[in-house]
């Protein structure tokens, strides 16, 4: 009843403002409804948002829209909240069809099907979120999808419950739908991703990361029916091969993002037989673990796709020189790069890198472990260098640290910095980086003999859990506020050895490696708000080789907009590292 | 005297209370609506009309344009990073430092003339005297009358209950 009273007087109520307007001075209450609308779309806050709707009949048919549009929870509490306001027999505003995007994600197992099905009558949902929702079944996933028929993206990974039954439903129902990822969900077959790509053409995202019994067959009707498909993930669909890519670059011109991480079977064929002479719309290439793969794939892919920015080359053991040399052909475009466990790269295509590429922002050279203190002189340029990883380059010495500070370039980008196993390194060398690099947020340094004290770890981070005592015995990474505290004991402890070796040698006979680092302690901690996920490229989990890689790709894609400060454990390359060591 | 002739040409607008302005083309361009009545018309020496902009806000609303006649043009697709932006300027953040009600007929104008950057400062400023306030303390600062029922303002408050702070 209340509704009705409140609906119809909306179009009386809207044509008052613009007349009042012309002669006095406006008033809040005679600004039209489009302006009231346009004010609350900055109103940000949901509790703001809730306040302006009690203000006044005019204010509440504005923002009641804005406010359930994507309703914004604050735990489990408030969503059980909403679900009651949606059970009311009598409503003021039909609430349910306001909904238009739905993200549980943070809630994780609180989710049930149970409260999926007091969700089925929101018909007009168009976004939905319930990545990691581990609890979720087909049930409560078929009850909310039945009558979505508007739905443009839909995110069920990690639902490993989930079948076919739910993506061949999305298939008949979700014409329009844009976006579908079904990472992790395991039980997902050709069956169901058939339906989804014979129904759905207007697909532009779809990630099938870890759904390991899907073969080529998905990929090919994908290519064939959506040939607006902008972003494709195949990580660790290991079946795939060769025979699935060609459609790929065949059908699909405007693809951006490419992964077959772990796609092992894939072999230069995919490259160098089936890709255009042009295909300018790659930007992602992730190839980790594509280890049949040889320098003639990059020679391929530098000339077809010249605006490649993000590469990933992990584990693609056969790479040597030579590729590196066909990579720097991209220049300026390249922004990120990982060669990790690439090891027979050596300084001299490095260098080559360093001078071509002068865009980098965050290379991985972990395991690479030819490399030697003249690679990293030559890294030393790039003057948007944000993260570097040089895990077991074991051959680098302090020389190599000096010079990345000396040139004054780096030490103004770089946030993180990964030098486990870099056993060489000396604490006057790294204590140096520390106080010169004031964005650093993270400095991992596992494994190096010189760090390997209590005093100086009881700053590192925690050691992820299912590590052994020996892996936490060398484990050192230091992230966020472990790295300011780490510099202010090294500087610290360092002022105090100088004040001994005063008094131990006499006034005037200071060490001067010591004094250097004092003395640059003047460049104070600036609080620095790290985006790690710069671009699209960030949630390329580093290193490669966790075992929980995938999980945390998902996290990363679900947290890519916070603050990333506070790192899901295991996501950096050391943790992998160790991992793979002990 | 110096400007009449190196700054280029002008175009003359003239407020609902005929009041005449005599503007540089690329100030007035930053009013959209202006921008292509100026395109379509060609040169001319007729005055524009403006009838929903009286000479006082007329005469702030220019001075916005003067001060911004550099700024890029806005474009549509950033719409986004313009809301998530709720800071304005120093410069506007003083020239939007008026009554209440000029600050509503800013926005106005804004609006009529077409003027985006300008319409989302205001907004943001609008907005920025919500933060944090209750219903009742809202009403207040903008002098809104409470048309609820008790009985309807009570079930919208508790069909929203679930908007929480955070």
């Amino acid at each position: 009843m209340a509704s009705e009273k409140l609906l119809s007087e909306q179009v009386t109520k809207q044509t008052l403002p613009s007349q009042a307007s012309q002669n006095s001075l406006a008033k809040a209450s005679t600004i039209p409804s489009e302006l009231i609308l346009q004010i609350f779309k900055y109103v940000t806050s949901t509790a703001d948002l809730k306040s302006c709707i009690l203000v006044c009949k005019s204010w509440c048919r504005c923002g009641v829209e804005l406010l359930w549009h994507k309703p914004v929870f604050t735990g489990y509490g408030s969503l059980i909240k909403l679900l009651v306001t949606l059970s009311r027999s009598t409503q003021t505003f039909p609430y349910a069809l306001l909904i238009r995007r739905l993200n549980f994600s943070f809630l994780g197992e609180h989710v049930s099907d149970e409260i999926l099905k007091r969700l089925s009558s929101c018909e007009r949902l168009e976004r939905l979120t319930l990545g990691g929702c581990r609890r979720l079944t087909d049930n409560g996933l078929l009850k909310l999808l039945d009558k979505a028929d508007g739905l443009v993206a839909l995110d069920v990974s990690d639902i490993e419950n989930l079948t076919d039954a739910v993506v061949e439903l999305v298939g008949e129902r979700c014409r329009r739908l844009q976006g579908l990822n079904v990472s992790l969900c395991k039980k997902v077959s050709d069956k169901g991703i058939l339906a989804v790509a014979s129904k759905c053409r207007s697909l532009r995202r779809i990630k099938l990361s870890s759904c390991d019994i899907i073969t080529d067959e998905s990929v090919v009707i994908l290519a064939k029916n959506c040939p607006h498909l902008l972003e494709l993930d195949l990580t660790n669909c290991n079946q795939i091969t060769n025979d699935a890519i060609q459609p790929v670059f065949e059908n699909c011109t405007q693809l951006r993002e490419l992964r077959l991480a772990c796609c092992t079977k894939l072999t230069d064929e995919s490259f160098t037989e089936t890709m255009p002479a042009l295909y300018e719309q790659l930007r992602i290439l992730d190839l980790t673990s594509c280890a049949l793969i040889t320098d003639q794939t990059l020679l391929k892919i530098a000339h077809s796709a010249p605006k490649l920015r993000n590469l990933v080359l992990a584990k693609c053991g056969n790479i040597t020189d030579e590729g590196v040399y066909h990579i720097t052909r991209l220049g300026k475009h390249l922004h990120y790069l990982h060669l990790g466990h690439c090891s027979r790269i050596t300084d001299h295509s490095i260098t080559h890198l360093a001078r071509h590429c002068t865009r980098l922002r965050y290379l991985d050279l972990a395991c690479c472990t030819q490399l030697t203190d003249a690679s990293v002189f030559e890294l030393s340029h790039l003057p948007k260098l944000r993260r570097i990883g040089l895990v077991k380059c074991a051959l680098i010495t302090d020389q190599a640290i000096y010079a990345l500070i000396e040139n004054r370039v780096v030490q103004h980008t770089l946030e993180r910095v990964h030098l486990s196993y870099c056993v060489n390194l000396t604490v006057p060398a790294v204590l140096e980086l520390v106080n010169s690099c004031f964005r650093l947020t993270h400095l991992s340094l596992t494994g190096v003999p010189a760090f390997l004290r209590p005093e100086v770890q009881q700053f590192c981070r925690q050691a992820p859990k299912e590590f052994t005592p020996h892996q936490r015995q060398v484990f050192c990474v230091f992230s966020g506020k472990g790295v300011k505290d780490l510099k202010q004991y090294l500087n610290s402890t360092v002022i105090a050895q100088q004040r001994n070796n005063r008094i131990a040698n006499g006034v005037g006979n200071i060490n001067d490696q010591v004094v250097g680092p004092v003395a640059a302690v003047s460049a104070d901690i600036e609080e620095s708000v790290v985006s790690e996920a710069e671009g699209v490229g960030g949630d390329i989990s580093e290193g490669g080789e966790g075992e929980n890689e995938n999980r945390h790709s998902q996290n990363d894609n679900r947290n890519r907009n916070r603050v990333s400060d506070r790192n899901p454990e295991g996501e950096d390359g050391d943790v992998g590292n160790a991992l793979l060591d002990f | 005297m110096t400007s009449e002739s190196s700054e280029g040409k002008k175009v003359t607008l003239k407020s609902c209370d005929d009041v005449e302005f005599k503007v540089e083309i690329p100030v007035a361009s930053r009013s959209i609506l202006l921008k292509n009545m100026i395109e379509d018309v060609g040169e001319t020496d007729q005055s524009i009309p403006l009838p929903n902009v009286n000479e006082k806000v007329l005469k702030k609303v220019l001075e916005w344009c003067q001060h911004h006649v550099n700024d890029p043009q806005p474009t549509n697709d950033d719409d986004d990073s313009r809301r998530r932006n709720t800071e304005i300027d120093d410069w506007d953040q003083r020239f939007l430092n008026v009554e209440q009600d000029m600050l509503f007929e800013i926005i106005l104008a804004a609006n009529y003339l077409d003027i985006k950057p300008l319409l989302d400062i205001g907004c943001k400023t609008v907005a920025n005297m919500i933060k944090g306030k209750s219903p009742e303390e809202i009403r207040n600062t903008f002098n809104i009358v409470n048309d609820f029922t008790p009985e309807e303002e009570e079930q919208i408050r508790k069909e929203n209950e679930w908007a929480e702070d955070r």
